[in-house]
């Protein structure tokens, strides 16, 4: 605790607020921890805006009420003005990092969840992801803003390395932070890091797993589902033998609560995974890479048996907990989606990007096939490399089926009202015409851009009054139109009229509103049909023919409640796959979907990219023993290294920029440390942060020694892989996968928290516009410059 | 029945600037002005304290745009900084800080404002007509045939923006857009005068930077899926093109006051739709291929014209329309224009229509960053500097950056002042003395400025030969080994090995002639040369010291309280 800090900070206010979660997170900081916190940290407010879901108090048994920290101290203030900051303490970059601090339970395969709670209303959210959890928190601070911004630009591009990113945020502004204390120059701290950062990407280039043609190659039938359970998701780079001590061998009551915490599926699947084969060191060209790897794949037999999935919160004793049944679930499976040509590499990504959530992953795995399929029917074969396209992938959430029911299918399924149950009997084995209504279908409906007036009256010629009312001659019109074209399913995209739904029903007509516009389009291509804004505009050309509908049955005839039943819409051909994601627990259907989108576009990105990197952080590795090297190399080497970083080359700085490079680069080092051992302890590898600290330590020192930290780590993982690391792990695990990581959205996600981090560093002021003196209350006044 | 109240009698203050609140004030705007200049500049960020968006920045057109300052003083002085940006885009804080330092030097000295004003007047002709001289030793002329001087001035208003977070291959990166783009403008064949064309900025945000780029023509953002009802594209030869500015979505105009009286079973919108209805079937009698409307095209509009194998196209929006107008010759209403062809093109996750003219110039200008604020300072500085280049084709001189020009010019001053007295004084009744005081309150004006460049504790030292600036670490001992602690002067030009000798600023040294420098031989090809536009610094200039002239003359504030 540095004391000269906390007196540096007068006006340090702390208003405690409540972070409710799992009480096994021991990465949290204790109470203790807290408390000298406030004292370093000043205060953090976290004011959470939950979303009203009573639904979402799943008990995880005790729930410990921590009072969490949070500060909220502005740089300096300006109401048109501003307050000089210290030098030494960049208030902004204690922020982020203190921000960064709670999603740090995110990074892995293995994440803990968090309740949000709400002091003012008692309400409280299941968060188990970065993106919902900065979401859920009200950072009104302005770095807490732009920290929010830059997750949610990094979700919005990729919609993955959203906790990559969070956690480097926070390491390098420690890092930022800390060569402050030293002294080092702002710009000289930006160039460095930047130069680094930069040096790490080119380096994890040889790291990359080239990925062609998963699909056309192979015939084995076998999906995920079919083969062995792995250590799924672990960090196989990093793992310890147990009897080093990395697994804890104590664990009390509170791993029962966290079980309903923790995403793992109680339906997952047994997986046998390719247990090894050769990488190329350096990325080669296409084929002969791809050849290398198929070649070399390990093609095993496939033994049913069981194993520990590594979690901190199992150990060998109750592993028999998470024993896989190996049920019908295959069949049902394959009842959805009939076709069998599997191939194993697309087996093996899928199981490397899945990261822990085999189970989601199987999903996505099967909509790519699905859609594969469609694609070669399409085409005849498939020339072009066959890219996964998510905007054409619907998922329909139901909450309350058992989560076995999970599946996809080709076509839409969506839920509708109980009310049509006997409509969709009737219309089921008979092809039907299909209408697709762009804007709403209600009376009063106006495309975009209409605007109506308000000065015009209308008035009656005749005594006579119109008999029907406007909305009922509307609801008739739109009938004759449904009648002349004999159209018996109309699918909108915006909202529908209550009363027309209902008249459509007697009529036997299926009326679905809110269709995604990739459905919509779907339905366009497939069946022919033209989409319209208005119901008058519906012509013969518009209707679109030979669409099914059929209630979606679970095996069991399971229905997700009274509020609706789950129909499967398609045509001949369509170019749309739907995934069904149950839930029985209804508070987890929200993470479950994040979830399955977040391996989507895992597998997309890497289909799209033909490319993989390594993970489990093999990479983050990689990039830590080379930052080292490099510290080191310009320690020895002294005056003359680049200054080409520097955007002002004829600066001082330029030339004083040797002498500090080494200390800036050992502190950007020690944030891929920070991260590595956070995952680590995340994943239990290490039950604390000293053990994984030594570990870290350990491999550094080899890999330094060894000359090549890339030749080295790929040299670890065929070893960890033929099973030295693991002789000693009771289970008799020989088969560890690899984890894999889409390429470019890690790499963003780390130029991104970089750039965040640097635009912190280098402000200096913060300036409040358009307050008068009177609405800043006297006590934030302290420290404010008025213009 | 109306009640009076008595007016409050107007406040007025005499002397302004000896109020101790005024110069505090003062004091705080050259403070936050001061520490964002330059390329290791500090960042602000600018927010409304309610939350929501953050802007961080470090340049005074955002900076100031957000200030609203409340003293008299204060507003004279931002309100002359903000025309002069409006007007050059460039060396906004350069005009600020130098206004400050000039009102805060002279106020040190014991001289009647007349003087003072005077002094300050022959001062800045003297500046300006140097600047403008064949003699001027911190110029260089900038040649249009090779692209290497004007790459060097854009990637320097790119260096001296750190908000734009780019590294430096990225600085390259948009620079050379920059400069494509700034190419694309203008007009292949020329008659007598140049009609420079625009480049519009087309957001793509949340790519990497390096995903920028910039493309002929215009690019009109659409959904994919709109875009793929579209395609393909049949028509090999040239696109006859319909464009309209009003809205064809078959509302009625505004009645005003007026109401319309419908008698029943009438339908207005159907009317309307008729009429538009009429106006496609000319379009089909004319043969129009394409139809681009600003504001909606009514669904059942498309839907017709799209059966007949025209593509439309609407809420192509404002900015857009007089660049298409200007792509396709097309004036609406009266006559329909060209595109030779018309293509879809995707970038990151963003679908576009673009719209190929046969030769316009017009270009598009993808620009990408990371995150919102960043790509917002990208934007104000990209259209800064190529605004810049439209300037330097006008003028085309180029001053040394990088802090060179003001310390030269201060050299020059200085001699003059102490050598040439008379040639400053016209018969007007100052003194030499006088003359004196206020040159060195220029000068040291004009130095101070230049070492704002410097945020890191560092020093600044000028060479005896050319003037230029040179940096240098901060607690470093006062005998050294100059050249080897020195490597080059701020704008690059020379380097510390040319047998120069050097002195601290402000410290007495002997006036000397500054040298000029012989560009054509010294700027070797590869050389990285900071450099600042002519046009936008003299302007700068002269608003800085008439702004604070102004101020300084400044003896009553009178307020209406009322």
């Amino acid at each position: 605790m540095n004391n000269e800090r906390a007196c540096a900070q007068p006006d340090a206010r702390c208003r405690l607020s409540r972070i409710w979660f799992d009480p096994v997170d021991n990465s949290e900081p204790s109470l203790e921890e807290i408390k000298g916190s406030q004292l370093r940290q000043c205060q953090i407010e976290i004011r959470s805006t939950p979303k009203v879901d009573h639904e979402s108090y799943v008990h995880a048994g005790r729930i410990l009420t921590v009072a969490s920290f949070f500060s909220c101290f502005r740089c300096c203030f300006v109401v048109m003005a501003c307050r000089a900051v210290n030098k030494r303490r960049h208030v902004g970059l204690q922020q982020l990092s203190s921000f960064a601090e709670t999603g740090r339970t995110f990074l892995g395969p293995v994440k803990s969840s968090k309740f949000v709670t709400s002091e003012d209303c008692l309400e409280s959210v299941l968060i188990s992801s970065t993106v919902r959890l900065l979401e859920s928190l009200d950072l009104s601070s302005t770095v807490g803003q732009l920290l929010k911004e830059a997750v949610q630009a990094q979700n919005n591009t990729y919609k993955t390395g959203s906790s990559t990113l969070l956690f480097l945020v926070g390491a390098w502004s420690s890092a930022a932070e800390e060569c402050l204390h030293l002294g080092v120059p702002v710009s000289i701290i930006a160039s460095v890091m930047s130069e680094g950062v930069d040096s790490c990407i080119e380096e994890v280039a040889s790291l990359q797993v080239p990925v062609h043609s998963v699909f056309g190659h192979g015939d084995n039938t076998k999906t995920i589902s079919g083969l062995e359970t792995p250590r799924v998701g672990s960090c196989p780079f990093l793992q310890v033998p147990a009897g080093a001590g990395g697994i804890k061998e104590e664990h009390d009551f509170k791993d029962a609560a966290s079980q309903s915490l923790t995403m793992y599926s109680p339906s997952r699947r047994p997986v046998k995974l390719p247990e090894f084969f050769n990488l190329p060191a350096k990325v080669k060209a296409g084929t002969e890479a791809s050849q290398a790897l198929r070649s070399s794949l390990h093609t095993d037999t496939c033994s049913r048996k069981s194993a520990l999935i590594l979690s901190r919160h199992f150990n060998q004793a109750d592993d028999s907990l998470w024993i896989s049944k190996p049920d019908g679930f295959l069949e049902q499976h394959s009842t959805a989606t009939p076709e069998t040509y599997r191939c194993r590499d697309l087996v093996e990504l899928a199981v490397g990007l899945s990261h822990g959530d085999l189970s989601t992953m199987e999903l996505v795995e099967a909509a790519a096939r699905l859609q594969y399929q469609k694609a070669c029917v399409r085409q005849g074969h498939c020339t072009v490399p066959f890219v996964f396209d998510v905007s054409r992938v619907f998922a329909c959430c139901l909450p309350g089926v058992p989560e076995t029911f999970s599946c996809v299918c080709s076509g839409y399924v969506t839920v509708v009202s109980t009310a049509s149950i006997t409509l969709i009997k009737e219309l089921e084995n008979q092809p039907v015409q299909v209408v697709l209504i762009e804007g709403d279908l209600t009376e009063s409906y106006h495309h975009l851009g209409f605007n109506k007036s308000a000065n015009i009256k209308t008035v009656l010629d005749s005594t006579e009054l119109p008999r029907d009312s406007s909305e009922e001659r509307w609801a008739s019109r739109v009938l004759q139109v449904l009648t002349q074209f004999n159209v018996n399913l109309i699918l909108v995209q915006g909202s529908v009229s209550e009363s027309l739904t209902e008249k459509c029903v007697h009529s036997k007509r299926l009326v679905v509103g809110s269709v995604g516009s990739g459905v919509m389009q779907a339905f366009a291509e497939a069946a022919g049909a033209v989409p319209v804004t208005y119901i008058t505009q519906v012509s013969a050309a518009c209707v679109g023919s030979g669409v099914s509908v059929t209630a979606w049955r679970t095996p069991l005839e399971v229905r997700g409640g009274n509020d609706g039943m789950p129909v499967l819409v398609t045509v001949e051909g369509i170019n749309l796959v739907t995934a069904v994601l149950t839930s029985s627990v209804t508070a987890q259907i929200h993470a479950k979907e994040d979830r399955f989108w977040t391996c989507a576009y895992r597998l997309h990105h890497a289909l799209k990219e033909e490319k993989v990197l390594l993970g489990g952080g093999a990479v983050e590795f990689l990039c830590l023993s080379h930052l080292r090297i490099l510290a080191e190399q310009s320690l020895r080497r002294g005056g003359h290294t680049c200054s080409g970083w520097l955007h002002n080359a004829s600066s001082w700085l330029a030339s004083s920029l040797p002498a500090y490079r080494p200390a800036v680069l050992e502190r950007l080092a020690e944030g891929w440390r920070r991260y590595l051992s956070a995952l680590m302890c995340n994943a239990a590898t290490c039950s604390t942060e000293l053990g994984a600290h030594t570990f870290i330590e350990h491999h550094v020192h080899n890999a330094a020694g060894s000359g090549s930290p890339s030749a080295y780590i790929l040299n670890e993982y065929s070893k960890l892989n033929s099973g030295i690391f693991n002789a000693d792990i009771p289970g008799k695990l020989e088969q560890v996968p690899r984890v894999y990581d889409s390429v470019t959205p890690k790499i963003e996600a780390w130029r991104r928290a970089l750039d965040l981090v640097l635009l912190v560093l280098k402000t200096d002021s913060e300036i409040i516009t358009g307050l008068g003196h009177t609405q800043i209350n006297s006590q934030e006044l302290e420290g404010l410059l008025f213009l | 029945m109306s009640r009076l109240e008595a007016k409050k009698p107007s406040v007025c203050k005499s002397e302004p600037l000896t109020n101790e609140t005024v110069r505090a004030t003062l004091s705080v705007l050259k403070g936050v002005l001061t520490s964002c200049y330059g390329p290791s500049g500090r960042l602000k960020q600018l927010h409304n304290g309610l939350g929501g968006y953050v802007c961080t920045t470090s340049q005074s057109s955002a900076l100031l745009r957000n200030l609203s300052v409340t003293h008299p003083i204060l507003k004279i002085l931002t309100t002359s900084v903000q025309n002069h940006v409006s007007c050059f885009s460039d060396c906004g804080l350069f005009t600020a800080i130098l206004c400050c330092n000039l009102i805060e030097n002279v106020q040190k000295i014991d001289l009647t404002p007349t003087t003072v004003i005077k002094l300050n007047k022959h001062l800045l002709s003297l500046c300006t007509n140097y600047l403008k001289s064949e003699a001027c030793g911190c110029r260089i002329p900038v040649d249009f045939s090779s692209s290497q001087i004007l790459l060097c001035l854009v990637r320097s208003i790119l260096t001296s923006k750190p908000a734009c977070m780019l590294t430096r291959k990225e600085i390259d990166h948009i620079s050379t857009l920059i400069l494509r783009a700034f190419l694309l403008t203008i007009p292949e064949n020329t008659d007598d005068s140049i009609i420079l064309g625009k480049s519009i900025i087309v957001p793509l945000k949340g790519q990497r930077v390096t995903d920028s780029t910039v493309l002929p023509g215009v690019l009109i953002e659409m959904s994919e899926v709109q875009l793929k009802r579209m395609l393909p594209i049949k028509k090999a030869s040239a696109l006859k093109v319909a464009l309209f500015c009003v809205s064809l979505s078959g509302d009625f105009a505004d009645t005003g006051e007026g109401t319309v009286v419908v008698s029943y079973g009438m339908s207005l919108e159907n009317a309307a739709l008729d009429q538009l209805l009429n106006l496609g079937r000319q379009l089909i009698s004319d043969h129009v291929d394409l139809v681009l409307c600003q504001k909606v095209i009514h669904p059942s509009l498309k839907q017709f014209l799209s059966t007949h194998h025209i593509i439309a196209i609407d809420r192509v929006g404002v900015a857009l329309m007089e660049p298409l107008s200007k792509v396709t010759g097309s004036i609406s209403p009266s006559s329909y224009g060209i595109v030779k062809e018309l293509c879809s093109a995707k970038f990151g996750s963003k679908h576009f229509f673009h719209l190929i003219p046969d030769e316009a110039t017009i270009c598009s200008l993808l620009l990408s960053n990371r995150n919102d604020t960043a790509w917002d300072e990208l934007k104000l500085t990209c259209q800064a500097a190529l605004h810049i280049l439209h300037l330097t084709i006008k003028e085309p001189w180029a001053l040394l950056g990088g802090g060179c020009t003001e310390t030269h010019l201060a050299a020059f001053i200085r001699y003059k002042a102490r050598n040439e007295p008379e040639s400053i004084l016209t018969d007007d009744g100052c003194t030499q003395a006088e003359l004196q005081l206020i040159a060195e309150a220029f000068c040291s004006a004009l130095e101070s400025l230049a070492g704002s460049l410097e945020h890191d504790g560092g020093e600044i030292v000028t060479d005896m030969k050319y003037g230029h600036l040179w940096s240098v670490q901060g607690d470093c001992p006062s005998v050294v080994n100059w050249p080897d602690l020195l490597s080059r002067c701020g704008c690059g030009l020379y380097s510390s090995q040319e047998e120069l000798s050097w002195s601290f600023l402000r410290s007495t040294c002997h006036p000397f002639v500054p040298q000029t420098c012989l560009p054509h031989e010294t700027v070797s090809p590869t050389s990285n040369l900071i450099v600042d536009c002519l046009t936008a610094k003299l302007s700068g200039l002269q608003v800085a010291v008439e702004t604070a002239n102004l101020i300084l003359d400044l003896s009553y504030v009178i307020e209406d309280k009322n």
